[in-house]
Order: structure tokens, then C-alpha cells, then sequence
């Protein structure tokens, strides 16, 4: 039994973290008596633990709601996606496989940076926006203020705003006859050859990759042979279905219909968010709009704290890696931690989340270096490098120049810190490009910041700055010629490879001072004298001396003091089984995490 | 064999010690002391009377115990222990109970032929705030009385790095110690230990303690004085004229056996080690039942060749090399030849024929060489 094409609406929810996205689609579902109650799932959106945990949803999910209105039976495909910019491009892709969007903005808090960002991706592929504000039941609500923070920020039309409470359920009734009537309905040639858009795709440990889809053209069967675009591969689908929520199976999906297919596809980069799934025997002659390859802009390196647990953790890092191609590694050796690998994430949240799956799976604490963005260095012969770790730099003398990325950056902020973040901007070698007053309390900041500044402190310090009521949003523009220079560190006149890090020659100074500083703290004194430096090259441009000791003896040893002494021995001697041992001296790892994490003093 | 006998009552509890002892207490003694002789029993049977050649007797303070008890001891050591010729018998003394003559020929009589004296200091301001029960005037009188007995090896304890001293006030404390020329000098750092008074007035900042390179020039301004006096810097804190070190001590850094009496005393004969009980009657009762040493733990190869690095390594004799790598060590000189040419380079140790030793700046960071020497964990 399949709809007409005419009524089937596809929409998603647009929210900020918090907006209450996840209790507004329980709500949905529960009106729609899909769910019976809230009791056997909170919020169902949210599919992973870690995603409740953290209120977001990381990977989008579909859910099929059949909604009878007006004697007429509807289906709603309701389609999450990811809220936060690291995952900008899956969002996109997203709503690409939508003709509307619900904009939820919280109505005690107003609408965040990255919420006006996915609304202008929305507009981008011409979606149908329904603003519709949450919380209504809150007393500090101001649904007058923040309808109109919405006119003015997306020219949106709010005369019809729909005040709604997710938690009560208050209003929630009138939203989907909204949907009904504004979301258009998909069109689309049923009797067209195959054109499908992957909008989600994760590895399942049973059943192989997972493939969510919304067809366009033509129909998508059971049996058929498929077709991925981009590279030509072709899988035989065995099973095609809707989550309405839970997964239902069917022969046959249309155009304007959402489902996922198992066609025992092994690895999820044969089937890319973004990439086109069309018949083998009859491709489609306009794919979608293509899919790109998306690249990881931030890198850090994860260590185990002990070395018998790179296996375990390599294995974790396969795992994680089958359900996220966005994700990279590979291993890396490090003096002072020893082997670890160097991943790549999309953003700093992706490697948050990344970093707190791993520790949750592998059941072990991780040591994570500062993150740092990568670099594109242009020789003297032409070759241009990406380069991901500061060892990687060629000889200065073969190097033209090197080149950063930058990031434009959208920050919303209450009007009275604007001074601050202007400030803090200013600090991080940003370029001031806008400032416009969204009402008289709040005002959109745009900047242009180079990304290392962006992922090394920025959000702690933008946080500490504006008390945690600014919000932001920002795009990766490019790369930009900069002076950038490689900051090595020395023990004992030895270089330490681990600790050298790009920074730019303004900062080097101050910051190869820090990380001295913050190590001869953590250094104990010892028999040898240890020297630390800072150094450009070969200029040294920074030093820190931890005097030898000249003094420790225990003042008498007799018969009964003799145990007492040689455990003290002992334990001195187990203290240093957990140094790094560099020629004579011994140098804790704390001092090296100090050295490779962030700043946390200035 | 070397013999300890422990006697764990003082007069009053001294602001700095660390150690077991007790104020004395009338029953509390008397408990003790029977609990001893028994035990000298116990061992000497056990033991089937073995050679002894140091008897030790420390504390606390031992010249609190009267000649009468002095004599009924040394009589049942004799009885149950085979007291071999030349016999070293020390007692520790402080000056407030040995200032009279008569005291120290009773000690004499006994066969006490050692006398180490609780000095500390010679300046009455410095005693007080250790809360020594004597005064300067007493240390002296001791010292007379002592000599007068006929005892003629005498031993000074002095502590340096005390709260205000400079290095030119130790060195005056070293040389008005040194010109009452005793056999021996034992010089102690002053170290703060847990749970004393002297620690919790530190901890509030109402000591003047001296700074570090203070306490460096103290140790190897006052060695060198003592040297220039004619005594042989023959351990980190021990002094001696010739002939005069004292072979107890001596035997403990040379790995030898020893049996220790008394509560809270240990023993390591045989690779074996244990200690009795602390509190005086527990050891009363441990005596009672004949469950002396019951828990005696055998040393692993591993503690024993730390240990015999680490004593070596106190005395200027230093580490004999070929004995260490007898017991299962390293060949030194060559497995840990990197370290050893860096500890030479900062003038820290010596090496001569096929003994490694400590110079005097490298016996003030005894601990972090031997550290630096041990073996090294897999």
C-alpha cells in the first residue's frame, strides 16, 4: 500500500542543542500513536547513549508518521539531522532530502548561530520553513521579542508562529496540519529512471552497511540491482524498509518515499552521505548534486596511558571507523608517549565525540594531545603538501610558503559583551568583517580566524568571556598565506618531536615560553641539571633551567632503619618506571601532556 | 654476630624524634625489662650462644637504667651469648642521666667500653628548642665524668641544619665539639619526621630552617674541619680518629648479622628478617608466648642486593664492585657506564681499583645515587 506522491510531506526539525528537537518529535510520534508512551524509550531520536547523553543527535534518523487529516491518511517523513556544524555537510545532505523544515527555536533563549546557519541551508535548497517556538510554558519566555529577532535575522515571516511546550505538549496538535498544508509534496518522475539521495549510512554489525535514501525519480525494489554513482559499484538489494519508528519491511519505494536498503555492502564508503543511488540497468542521466569527500580539518594524537593497550585501542579505532568515514588514524610513534595514533576529526565536537566513544568502548582513559589544524606548505619546486604533523616539515629552504585555514566565524553574543569577544578575536589574529544588531540586545560578530586559533582555545576562552551566552557558528573559507612557523622544544639539548607544534612567529615567543614554563613546573629537580628550550630553527627562543639537587641523603641508616630506606627506594625507583628516561635524567609524562596540551593558565 | 639491645624509655620526648620511646613509666620498665631478659634467653638458646662481637645498647635513652639493672643484663648476655675477646659494648648515653662520675664508673664495672653521647648541640638556645632535657654546661660535665671513668672511646652526636644556624655557627659547634676530643663524631642532619613538634612548627612556617645550599656548606665546611682535626669521614655522618670507628655501626653497612633486642627492635640474621613488636607490652606478651621472630620474612635476592648497594654505598669504602656483581648485580662500570661517567663528571663518586665510593659532595645525595645506581625495574 503505497501513497499517493501528492501525500507524502518530508520535513526536518531545525533546533539548537537544548531547543527541545528530540522531546518535540516524541511528541509527534505519541500524537500520532506511533509510540504508545514515553516509557519505553526517552526521547527515541536519539539512538545512541552517548547522543542522549550529550542532548545531541549525531546521525540522523528518519521516522515515517502516518497522520490522517481531514479524512485525508498523510504520510510525514520526519528526518532528523545533526544539529552542529562539524557535521555541516551531513545536515545539508539532509535537508537536500526534504521540501520542508520546522524551525524550533526556544523561545526563552532566541535563535543561536548555528541554528541561522542550517536555516540558511535550508533556504538554500528551497525549503519551506514553519518557525515554530518552544518552551511557551516557561515563565521567562518572550515569544514577542524572539519572533521578531526571527523576522529580522531570516526575513522570515512570523505572523503564524506556532507557540508550542514539547514538555506539556501544549499547541503541539496544531503543528502537524501545518506541515500538511506548507510542506509541499515531493515531486518527482515515478515511471523516470532510478535517482535516490544517500542522506545517512552506518555500519551494522549484522547486517552490513545500512543505507538510509529518499528517491526522487523513478522506484527502488526489492532484488533490484543498484548502482552507486560515484564509483559504479553495484549491490543487489535485499531488504528495503521504513522506520516507522521501528524498522517495517516493503517490496517497493517511490519517488518522495524515505526508507533504507541492505544490499550487503561491507564498507560504508561505498555508500556516502551525499552520493546517488540509481538502477543498474537504467542510470539516472542527473545524479544529485554529487557528494564530496569530506576532509578532516583538526588532528590530535590519542595515546593508552599504558603501552599494552595499543592493540585494544587500534582495534576500537577500526570499529568506530566503520560507522564514521569521516574519521581517520594512523599510528604514530612519540617519544614521550610512546605508540599512539594520529586521527583526524571534522571539528573539534567530532573529536569530542569520537574521544568519548573510545573511552567508553575501550574502557580505558586515552591521552589526547592538543588538537592542531593542518597546514598546506608550498615548496620552492612546486609540490604542495598537506601536512598534518609539524615533523612532517620539510627543510625551511625547500619551503616557499606555508598556508593555514581560516575560518569565517559567526558569534552571536547579548549586546554588552561585544566588547569582549572583539577583544578575543582581536587576540587571535582575526579580521573583522561584520557586526550588525539582530535586536537592540543582541548582535551577530563576523570574523575571520585562522582555524589553529579557532580549535586550540577559542571555544573555552569565548565561553569565559561572555559567561557562556554567546553562541557561534563558523565555515571553513580556505587557506591563506601566513607566518607560520615550526616551535620546537629541546630537553637537555635534545629535540623532543612530540612537543613541536606550528605556531605563528607573533605567538612563538610567548607561547614556546609557556610550554617551558608549564614543564620546569612539573619537572622534579634531580642528580642532572635539565635545560628546556624553546627554539625557531636553530634560534633558541626561550629557556628554562631546573637546577641538579644538592642535597638528599637520609641522615642515619642503622640496623632498624635499613627496610624502612630501601622502600623508599623502591617506591622512588617505581615513580620512575612512569618517566621517560632521556640520557640521565627522568621526565615525567606529565610534564610532556603539559607541553602537548592546551595552555590552561593564559 | 652484632647484638642491639633496645631500652625504649626517655626522660621526655624530644621536639624532633621520630623514634619509639616512651616517657618513662614505673610498671611499664619493669614489664620491659623482665620481657628482656627473657628474651636474651630465648636467643641465646635458640641461637645455641653465638659469638657476639658489638653489643649495642641504644634507645631511648639507656643510661636511665641503673647500674643494678645495667649489671643484671650484661650478666645474662654473658650467660646466654658467647661475648667474644676485645667485645665493643656501647652505650647510648645523654648527658642529663651520666653527669656524675660515679654513674660512669658504674658503667665501666659493667665492661662498657664505648660511650656514644647525645650531645646534639653546645648552645643552650638550640637545645632548648629541641627540648633536650640538659643543657650545654651538663654535655660537658658528661663528657668529663665519662673520662674520668677511664672509658676512653667516647662518641659525640651532633645534629646540624638546625632552625637559624648558619655554616659559620656549625662551624663553631663542630670545633668546640672537636677540642673535647672525643674518639668519635656523629653528625646528623636535622630531619623533620612526621607527626613531631618540631615538623608541625615547619609546617607553619615558625622555623628559620636553612636553605639548602646553607645545609651544603654546613656538611662540607664541617667535614673539612673535622678532617683538618684528624678525623676520618668514614660515613655520611660519622667521624672517627683512627682505630675508633665504631664496628657496630660498621658491621650494619657491611651486610653482617644482627639480632636486635627490646621492643621495636630488628634482627636480620641469615637473610632473614624481623622486628618485634613497638608497644612495650605487646613485646612483653610476644616474649610471654615465645613467639619472638614468628614473623620473620626471607630477604628476596632482589632487596638483599639493594640493600648491599645502598649500605656500601654510605661508607667511604664505598661498593665493592666484584661483590656486588657476585650477588647477581651489574657489572657497574660497564652496564651503567653513561651514569657513571656523568656522576664522575659532577665529582659525585670516585672509583678506585674495584670500589665504587662517594666523594663528600656525592654522600650528601647518597639517596639519588644510589637511585640512579640501582637496577633497574623490567
Amino acid at each position: 500500500m503505497r501513497p499517493e506522491q501528492e501525500r507524502i510531506r518530508n520535513f526536518s526539525i531545525i533546533a539548537h542543542i537544548d531547543h527541545g528537537k528530540s522531546t518535540l518529535a516524541d511528541r509527534v510520534m505519541e500524537l500520532t500513536g506511533i509510540i504508545q508512551d514515553r516509557d519505553k524509550k526517552e526521547q527515541f531520536l536519539d539512538r545512541m547513549e552517548l547522543e542522549r547523553e550529550r542532548g545531541i543527535t549525531i546521525k540522523s534518523q528518519t521516522v515515517r508518521i502516518p497522520y490522517t487529516w481531514q479524512g485525508t491518511d498523510y504520510i510525514l517523513n520526519l528526518i532528523d539531522t545533526p544539529g552542529h556544524v562539524d557535521f555541516n555537510y551531513e545536515v545539508s545532505r539532509s535537508l537536500a532530502a526534504c521540501e520542508g523544515a520546522i524551525l524550533l527555536v526556544d523561545a526563552t533563549q532566541g535563535i543561536e548561530a548555528q541554528t541561522l546557519a542550517n536555516v540558511y541551508l535550508a533556504l538554500d535548497h528551497d525549503l519551506e520553513i514553519i518557525p515554530v517556538l518552544n518552551k511557551v510554558d516557561l515563565p521567562s519566555a518572550e515569544p514577542e521579542r524572539i519572533s521578531r529577532e526571527i523576522e529580522e535575522a531570516i526575513g522570515l515571516d512570523c505572523s503564524r508562529v506556532l507557540q508550542v511546550s514539547a514538555k506539556t505538549g501544549e499547541n503541539v496538535e496544531f503543528l502537524l496540519p501545518r506541515i500538511v498544508e506548507d510542506v509541499p509534496p515531493p515531486s518527482g518522475d515515478s515511471e523516470g529512471p532510478l535517482k535516490s539521495l544517500i542522506f545517512d549510512s552506518w555500519y551494522d554489525p549484522y547486517q552490513g552497511v545500512v543505507v538510509l535514501f529518499r528517491v526522487f525519480d523513478g522506484s527502488i525494489r526489492v532484488n533490484q540491482t543498484i548502482q552507486i554513482v560515484s564509483n559504479r559499484k553495484r549491490f543487489e538489494v535485499n531488504k528495503l524498509g521504513v522506520f516507522a519508528p521501528n524498522p517495517e519491511h516493503c517490496e517497493r519505494l517511490g519517488p518522495g518515499e524515505v526508507g533504507f536498503l541492505f544490499a550487503n555492502i561491507k564498507d560504508l564508503r561505498n555508500a556516502r552521505v551525499g552520493d546517488t543511488i540509481t538502477s543498474a540497468d537504467n542510470p539516472t542521466p542527473e545524479p544529485c548534486p554529487g557528494f564530496k569527500k569530506v576532509r578532516p580539518m583538526v588532528f590530535c594524537g590519542l595515546y593508552p596511558t599504558e603501552p599494552a593497550k595499543f592493540d585494544p585501542l587500534k582495534k576500537a579505532l577500526e570499529r568506530l571507523q566503520l560507522n564514521d568515514t569521516a574519521f581517520t588514524f594512523e599510528p604514530e610513534a612519540s617519544q614521550a608517549l610512546g605508540f599512539g595514533f594520529r586521527c583526524g576529526f571534522l571539528g573539534l565536537l567530532h573529536m569530542e565525540i569520537i574521544q568519548e566513544r573510545l573511552e567508553r568502548e575501550f574502557q580505558a582513559e586515552l591521552i589526547a594531545t592538543a588538537p592542531s589544524v593542518i597546514y598546506e606548505v608550498y615548496k620552492q619546486d612546486g609540490e604542495v603538501l598537506r601536512m598534518e604533523n609539524p615533523s612532517e616539515l620539510p627543510d625551511p629552504a625547500q619551503i616557499a610558503e606555508i598556508r593555514e585555514p581560516f575560518a569565517r566565524m559567526e558569534i552571536h553574543v547579548p549586546s554588552e559583551y561585544v566588547g569582549n569577544v572583539l577583544k578575543l578575536c582581536e587576540e587571535k589574529r582575526g579580521v573583522h568583517k561584520d557586526m550588525r544588531y539582530l535586536s537592540s540586545a543582541r548582535v551577530i560578530i563576523t570574523y575571520d580566524l585562522p582555524f589553529a586559533e579557532i580549535v586550540y582555545d577559542f571555544f573555552d576562552q569565548l565561553k569565559s568571556v561572555t559567561r557562556g551566552y554567546a553562541s557561534l557558528d563558523y565555515d571553513i573559507l580556505g587557506f591563506f598565506t601566513s607566518d607560520v612557523v615550526k616551535l620546537d622544544m629541546l630537553i637537555n639539548h635534545e629535540q623532543v618531536d612530540a612537543l613541536s607544534s606550528m605556531v605563528h612567529r607573533d605567538k612563538a615567543y610567548h607561547h614556546g615560553r609557556s610550554i617551558a614554563q608549564r614543564m620546569r613546573k612539573l619537572i622534579p629537580r634531580q642528580l642532572f641539571e635539565v635545560v628546556l628550550q624553546a627554539c625557531i630553527g636553530n634560534k633558541v627562543i626561550a629557556r628554562e633551567r631546573i637546577p641538579p639537587l644538592r642535597k638528599n641523603v637520609t641522615a642515619k641508616c642503622y640496623g632498624g632503619d635499613i627496610t624502612r630506606k630501601r622502600k623508599l627506594l623502591e617506591k622512588q625507583k617505581e615513580g620512575k618506571k612512569r618517566m621517560k628516561k632521556m640520557g640521565n635524567i627522568d621526565i615525567p609524562q606529565e610534564a610532556f601532556l603539559a607541553a602537548m596540551k592546551k595552555d590552561e593558565e593564559d | 654476630m652484632l647484638l642491639y639491645v633496645h631500652y625504649p624509655f626517655c626522660r621526655s620526648k624530644c621536639a624532633y624524634c621520630g623514634f619509639f620511646s616512651q616517657v618513662r613509666d614505673e610498671e611499664l620498665e619493669k614489664a620491659y625489662f623482665s620481657a628482656l631478659l627473657r628474651e636474651v634467653e630465648h636467643w641465646g638458646r635458640h641461637l645455641d650462644r653465638p659469638r657476639v662481637s658489638t653489643l649495642y645498647i641504644g634507645g631511648g635513652t639507656p643510661s636511665l637504667l641503673t647500674p643494678r639493672d645495667l649489671e643484671l643484663l650484661a650478666e645474662q648476655i654473658n650467660r646466654h651469648f658467647n661475648l667474644e675477646p676485645g667485645l665493643e659494648l656501647t652505650l647510648e648515653a645523654n648527658p642529663d642521666s651520666l653527669d656524675s662520675p660515679d654513674l660512669a664508673r658504674a658503667l665501666a664495672k659493667v665492661g662498657v667500653n664505648r660511650v656514644s653521647l647525645g650531645l646534639q648541640s653546645l648552645d643552650d638556645s638550640q637545645l632548648s628548642l629541641l627540648k633536650r632535657p640538659h643543657t650545654a654546661r651538663q654535655g660537658l660535665r658528661a663528657v668529663n665524668a665519662v673520662r674520668s671513668a677511664g672509658i676512653e672511646n667516647l662518641g659525640l652526636d651532633l645534629l646540624w641544619g638546625l632552625p637559624n644556624q648558619t655554616p659559620l655557627d656549625w662551624l663553631e659547634q663542630v670545633g668546640r665539639a672537636a677540642s673535647l676530643e672525643p674518639e668519635h663524631i656523629s653528625c646528623y642532619c636535622l630531619t623533620l619526621e612526621k607527626g613531631t613538634l618540631l615538623q608541625r612548627r615547619a609546617e607553619r612556617g615558625e622555623l628559620g630552617l636553612p636553605r639548602e645550599e646553607q645545609l651544603e656548606a654546613m656538611y662540607m665546611q664541617g667535614a673539612e674541619l673535622l678532617g683538618e682535626r684528624g678525623y676520618l669521614h668514614y660515613e655520611i655522618a660519622n667521624f672517627a680518629r683512627p682505630g675508633y670507628f665504631c664496628r657496630h655501626n660498621l658491621g650494619y653497612w657491611r651486610g653482617r648479622d644482627y639480632l636486635g633486642l627490646g621492643p621495636s627492635a630488628v634482627s636480620t640474621l641469615q637473610g632473614r628478617r624481623w622486628a618485634n613488636p613497638k608497644d612495650v607490652l605487646r613485646y612483653a606478651e610476644t616474649v610471654r608466648t615465645g613467639a619472638l621472630g614468628g614473623d620473620a620474612a626471607m630477604l628476596s635476592r632482589g632487596q638483599r642486593l639493594e640493600e648491599f648497594l645502598m649500605l656500601s654505598l654510605r661508607t667511604r669504602e664505598g661498593l665493592d664492585l666484584d661483590g656486588y656483581r657476585d650477588l647477581g648485580g651489574e657489572e657497574l662500570l660497564q652496564d651503567r657506564a653513561e651514569v657513571i661517567r656523568a656522576l664522575r663528571e659532577r665529582e659525585l663518586i670516585g672509583v678506585s681499583g674495584r670500589r665504587l665510593w662517594l666523594t663528600t659532595r656525592g654522600m650528601l645525595l647518597c639517596d639519588s645515587v644510589t637511585g640512579a645506581l640501582m637496577p633497574e625495574l623490567e
